[in-house]
Formats: structure tokens, C-alpha cells, sequence
């Protein structure tokens, strides 16, 4: 019976797995510096790009591979992988979306056409392999002064600011991956919100992996001007195949004086197969700076997909009196593997920063957090508090917790606590005595443990949350 | 080995059978410093080890704690607690892992690390770590760092308590978990002279 559900569940529970049949350009396999300067050469890139690329990639190639995470990483063939994919033009109607594409993000329940208000008011900017497909709302939102687009057209259109913040805050050589992304990141989105502008819609960027044999490494760049605020969501799919493919995506958020951002993810990346085939290896750097006094930056993410995840939303309370928080909720069922947290830097009077994180594991994966606090000096009456908790469903799976904090400052506090347990057999008889079957009654407990980081999450997402967290855990118990 | 208090910082490696239960306490005094290393492995069914720990810092003192805690075997329990201050130039570092083995079920490990800091060059680092490969535990760990509270030196001083008293009793009743019997009268002297 057992065995049952959990074929089933394997066997095309992930509806996201499709793939789109369109025609692609790609670059050539492999990466040197004539790869890298084709995909800025065919972006229209200028000179300055090219070379902070060229930059990246050279520390890059003088940078090892981290192995400090709890993951058991396949070894990456670099040279074995697709840098740049493009579905093509038509000729004819440059200016149009292909139907198809069109197709596959309706099917993703992801709408590219700007349709009533009332039916959600979420602007988009959804991004197919290497290129970002369409932007929505664009008009909309520049009557306010906001920019929202494409990171290849805000380079074109904006290059001053994108210049002035560009790894302003993850600098190309922070890490092997941040800088493997500098050398080749292809597109994602730009966000600028101006002073004292409260943005009147929920941006979001929809990533999509398509093509076979490619990387996606795309971009994200968010500023939210002195006052002003928004809430930006992500989310990702990617097809079901037997090999496993790369996505190391850079994230960078200034928040400045008295701003507000809000960061939601809900990553849905195909986390391979039973037997722990193919899925996505997703390699994030994702990191904010809370720039002026009084600002406020919050991620929240759900993350149930990819097959490694290798991931830490991290703040930098620069400004007195800014202010953080981390929700997040981690699901791992079968092979997969995830070690993520945040990093909370403290160096501001004041500041205050708050991390809420739950794990699940279920199956025979392993569900690490990473975090870090650190209470710089200076950073006067600065407070943390951190909850982690993991919930272990099965015997075979992995938990673990590796907090780190440092405090060099005698007026902060630091508070962090840890619990690990699993679903009690008395919440389950209590449950199936009600006539609530094993399955149910697990995603019951599982979004009842979840509720504080699933209540953050924006309505739109909230909802799809909660069923992928079910789905995720389908064929867990038995 | 199993039984017994050791009353120097005990290091090294232990092994606790089935059924035993090793009890250890740690003292840190002002003016020692120490890396304290040691790993225990809780090796047969339904042992037991219990660990209590506290130092004291007042000048440029390093003390650094690395414990970990394994268990191996089913029904085992640990508990750890480890209290401390940092003044003067002190550097504090504790690193604590709970390791539990795949068929360790029915595990109950919990681990508890507080750190009060007295002045702006003291450094304290705490790494508490969980590594749980079995799903019937219960396990959990705490960590804080944080200062004397000034409300509770406010209540005392306004009852007619002197400043340097007050804080003295703060201290203690902060440590006062991991005091070992009969040597009250020892750390007392020693809280007085951070």
C-alpha cells in the first residue's frame, strides 16, 4: 500500500515537469572568455559589462569549489553546460510573444497578458531559459516613477543606475557561484522604486528552465528608494529530466532610509525523481543591505523543489535602527538535499533582526540550516532572536542545525533555540480517529508546524504554498 | 570510567556503556585559560551523560569549549548546560554538536549555552549543532548572549541594595544552575572580582 502512494507520487506528481517544444539559438557547450563575450556581444552589452564579466570570470577561475556544506554535491562539468539559450524571434513579428511561450506560461498560471485589475493586480517579468519573455504592467508602474523590466533593457535604458548597484552588494568575487554568475548571468529582473513611492502592485519574476543542457543564471537586482516600498515575488519550475541542471541565480536588494521591501520565493525547481535522478542544482546567492536608518527588508520562502539546495537570504543592518526578518520553511522528500539559512549582520545602533525556520524532511533526504548572527561593534542594544525547527518524517531522513553567532558587542542580545522532533503518532491516531486519512492528516500537522512562515507569505502565493507543501509530502507515511 | 564527578575540567574521550551515566562538571575560573575538548560517546542503550559548565572571564583569558556529544545506541539521554561571563579582553568560543546515529531512536538530547558579556572587547562565539539521522528524538538547543538586565539592577538599587552587590547577585543567580555543590563559596569570591 505504502508503496503504492509512493510510486504514485513519484511517477507525475511534479505538474510543472513539461517541456515547451520552440526553437532555441544557443551558444556553443562550454565556458572561456569568447563564450562569455558572444552572449554580451548578443545582448548589446556595453563595454563596462563585458569587462566586469571578463573581471568575474578570472576570480573566478582562481576560486575553488566550496565543500563546507552538509551536501553531498555531484561533481559540476563546467564545461559541460549550455551558458545561453534563447527561444527565436519570429522574423516577421519581432515584437510579439510567441504563442507558444505564451502557452506554457498560462499553463504555469502565470498571465503575460494584462488582464482585468480585479484579476489580480501582480505585475510580471517571466523569464524563459536565458531571456526575459515580457514585462507586464511596465506602463503602469512608470507612471509612478517605477521601473520594472528586464535586467538586459534596464542596462540599456538605465545603465547609470544599474552601474551604481550592480554587486554594490554581492560583490563578483563573494563567492564560486556569485562569481560563476557575474561571469555569465543572462537576464532576470530590475526594480527601482523612487523616493517615497509605495508601490501600488506586487512585482514578481517568474523563472522557467527549459532547454536541455543549459544553466540558468539569471540576475535580480531590487532598489527601493529612500521611503518607499514593495513586495517582490519569485518562483521558479523547471522540466523533469534524468540529468541534473545548474541555477545559480544572484539576488542583491538596497534598501535605503526608511524603506520597505518584502521578498517572498516560492521555489519549485523539479527535485529529481524517487531514486534521486535529475533535478535542479540550485546554487543562490541572495543577499540584502538595510542601507539607511529605519529601513525593513523581510524573505520569506517556501522552498520544496530542486534536487541540492544551497541557499542563505542573508541582511546587512547597516542603518541605525533597520530592521530584518528571515521566514522559511524547507521540505525534502526522497533524495533531495538542502542547506539553507540566513546570515544576519549586525552593525547598526538599534537594529533588530528576527528568523523563523522550519524544516521538514521526509524520505531519505537531508535538511540542513546554515545560519550566521553576527553583533558587529557598534551595534549598540542590537537584538536577534532565532527559532529553527525540523520535523523528521521517516527514519532513513537527516536533520541538522549549525548556528554560528558572534557578538562583539556587550549592550546586543542574541537568542537561539532549536527543537528537532517528529510527528507523534498520537497527532496521527488523533487525526485518523476522525476519519482523516494518513495523508491528509500529515499535510494537516505539516501547514499547522509551517502556519507562522506560510501567514507571511503574500495571498497569492499563500495558497499554492500550502498545496505544495502537501504535494511534496505525498507518499511520505505509509 | 562512567561514574564519578571530575572536579578540574575534565577532557578527552568518554564512552558510556549501557545503563551508565557519566556525570561531568566544568569550572572555569578568572584567569585560566583553557581549550576544553571533549567527546563523549553515549555507546550502549539507555546510557546517560550530563554536563555542567561555567567560566568566568575577566582579563584577556581565551576559553574555548569543543564538545561533542554522540549517540550511538537507542534511549540514550543528554543533557548539557554551560553558563558563562566574558569581561576584560576576554575571547569566549563554544562549539557544541549533538550527533545522533541513524538507529539511535528514542533519543533525548537538549543543550544549553548562555553567555552574558561585561565589556566592549569581549568576544564571545557560540556554535551550537544539531546532526540528527534518526526521526524518533526529541532534541532541542538554546544559545543566548546577552547583558545584565537593567531593570534588575534598578529593583535592587532602589531597595537599598549598593550597586556592585547587586550586580554580584545578578551574576550569580545567572550561574547559580551550574554551580557545583561545595564550591559556592569559591565562585562567589571569583564573581566578585570580575
Amino acid at each position: 500500500m505504502a508503496e503504492d502512494i509512493i510510486k504514485e507520487f513519484t511517477s507525475g506528481e511534479y505538474k510543472e515537469g513539461f517541456v515547451t517544444d520552440v526553437e532555441q539559438e544557443f551558444v556553443p557547450k562550454g565556458l572561456n572568455e569568447d563564450i562569455i563575450r558572444t552572449i554580451s556581444a548578443r545582448k548589446e552589452e556595453p563595454a563596462w559589462l563585458l569587462e566586469f564579466r571578463l573581471d568575474a570570470f578570472r576570480k573566478w577561475q582562481r576560486m575553488p569549489q566550496p565543500d563546507w556544506a552538509h551536501l553531498d554535491m555531484p561533481e559540476i562539468d563546467f564545461q559541460d553546460i549550455i551558458y545561453y539559450a534563447a527561444p527565436k524571434k519570429d522574423k516577421d513579428r519581432p515584437k510579439e510573444i510567441d504563442p507558444k511561450l505564451a502557452e506554457t506560461f498560462d499553463k504555469l498560471g502565470i498571465p503575460l497578458k494584462e488582464r482585468d485589475v480585479l484579476a489580480g493586480v501582480v505585475a510580471v517579468d517571466a523569464v524563459f531559459d536565458s531571456v526575459s519573455v515580457t514585462t507586464t504592467f511596465r506602463k503602469t508602474l512608470a507612471e509612478k516613477g517605477i521601473i520594472f523590466c528586464s535586467f538586459s533593457e534596464a542596462v540599456k535604458e538605465h545603465p547609470d543606475l544599474v552601474r551604481k548597484y550592480l554587486a554594490s552588494v554581492v560583490p563578483s568575487s563573494d563567492n564560486f557561484f556569485a562569481a560563476l554568475n557575474s561571469a555569465v548571468f543572462s537576464d532576470g529582473s530590475f526594480c527601482y522604486i523612487p523616493k517615497g513611492v509605495r508601490c501600488p502592485m506586487e512585482l514578481s519574476s517568474y523563472f522557467r528552465i527549459n532547454a536541455r543542457g543549459i544553466g540558468q543564471f539569471e540576475r535580480t537586482l531590487i532598489v527601493a528608494d529612500e521611503g518607499s516600498y514593495v513586495s517582490y515575488m519569485e518562483g521558479c519550475t523547471a522540466p523533469m529530466r534524468d540529468e541534473q541542471q545548474l541555477h545559480a541565480a544572484v539576488v542583491e536588494i538596497v534598501v535605503e532610509k526608511d524603506a520597505d521591501v518584502k521578498y517572498s520565493t516560492v521555489q519549485n525547481w523539479y527535485p529529481g525523481d524517487a531514486d534521486g535522478k535529475g533535478g535542479i542544482l540550485n546554487l543562490v546567492t541572495k543577499r540584502g543591505i538595510c542601507k539607511g536608518s529605519g529601513s525593513h527588508l523581510s524573505w520569506t520562502q517556501v522552498e520544496t523543489g530542486s534536487a541540492i539546495t544551497w541557499k542563505y537570504p542573508s541582511t546587512i543592518l547597516k542603518g541605525d535602527y533597520s530592521a530584518s526578518e528571515f521566514y522559511s520553511v524547507a521540505v525534502t522528500n526522497n533524495h533531495q538535499q538542502a542547506d539553507t539559512g540566513t546570515k544576519m549582520v549586525h552593525i547598526g545602533k538599534g537594529t533588530r533582526s528576527r528568523i523563523v525556520s522550519k524544516g521538514i524532511s521526509a524520505g531519505v533526504s537531508q535538511n540542513s540550516y546554515r545560519g550566521l548572527v553576527r553583533m558587529g561593534k557598534g551595534a549598540v542594544g542590537a537584538r536577534n532572536y532565532s527559532q529553527c525547527d525540523s520535523l523528521l518524517i521517516g527514519s532513513r531522513c537527516g536533520a541538522h542545525t549549525f548556528p554560528l553567532i558572534q557578538s562583539l558587542e556587550p549592550s546586543a542580545t542574541v537568542e537561539h533555540e532549536a527543537t528537532t522532533s517528529k510527528i507523534s503518532e498520537d497527532q496521527l491516531f488523533y487525526c485518523n480517529q476522525r476519519g482523516i486519512g494518513p495523508e491528509d492528516a500529515v499535510g494537516l500537522i505539516v501547514n499547522g508546524y509551517a502556519r507562522e512562515v506560510l501567514s507571511r507569505l503574500p495571498m497569492e502565493f499563500a495558497v499554492e504554498a500550502q498545496k505544495l507543501l502537501q504535494v511534496s509530502l505525498e507518499g511520505s507515511v505509509g | 570510567m562512567g561514574h564519578g564527578k571530575y572536579i578540574a575540567p575534565p577532557v578527552g574521550q568518554y564512552q558510556v556503556q549501557a545503563g551508565e551515566k557519566l556525570e561531568l562538571e566544568f569550572v572555569v575560573l578568572p584567569g585560566e585559560s583553557r581549550d576544553i575538548d571533549v567527546s563523549i560517546d553515549l555507546a550502549g542503550p539507555g546510557a546517560e551523560a550530563h554536563l555542567n559548565g561555567l567560566y568566568l572571564c575577566r582579563a584577556d583569558e581565551k576559553v574555548n569549549f569543543r564538545i561533542v556529544m554522540h549517540h550511538r545506541a537507542p534511549g540514550c539521554k543528554s543533557t548539557q548546560l554551560f553558563n558563562g561571563i566574558a569581561g576584560g579582553s576576554a575571547q569566549v568560543s563554544f562549539d557544541g554538536t549533538i550527533v545522533v546515529a541513524p538507529d539511535a531512536q528514542q533519543t533525548e538530547a537538549f543543550q544549553e549555552n548562555h553567555n552574558i558579556v561585561l565589556t566592549e572587547t569581549a568576544k564571545v562565539t557560540t556554535r551550537p549543532q544539531l546532526e540528527i539521522y534518526a526521526d524518533d528524538v526529541k532534541c532541542s538547543h538554546g544559545a543566548t548572549v546577552g547583558q545584565l538586565s537593567e531593570d534588575e539592577l534598578f529593583y535592587m538599587r532602589s531597595r537599598g541594595i549598593p550597586e556592585a552587590q547587586a550586580r554580584t547577585l545578578q551574576m550569580l543567580s545567572f550561574l547559580s544552575p551550574v554551580i557545583p555543590a561545595g564550591r559556592e563559596e569559591e565562585i562567589e569570591r571569583a564573581v566578585r572580582s570580575l
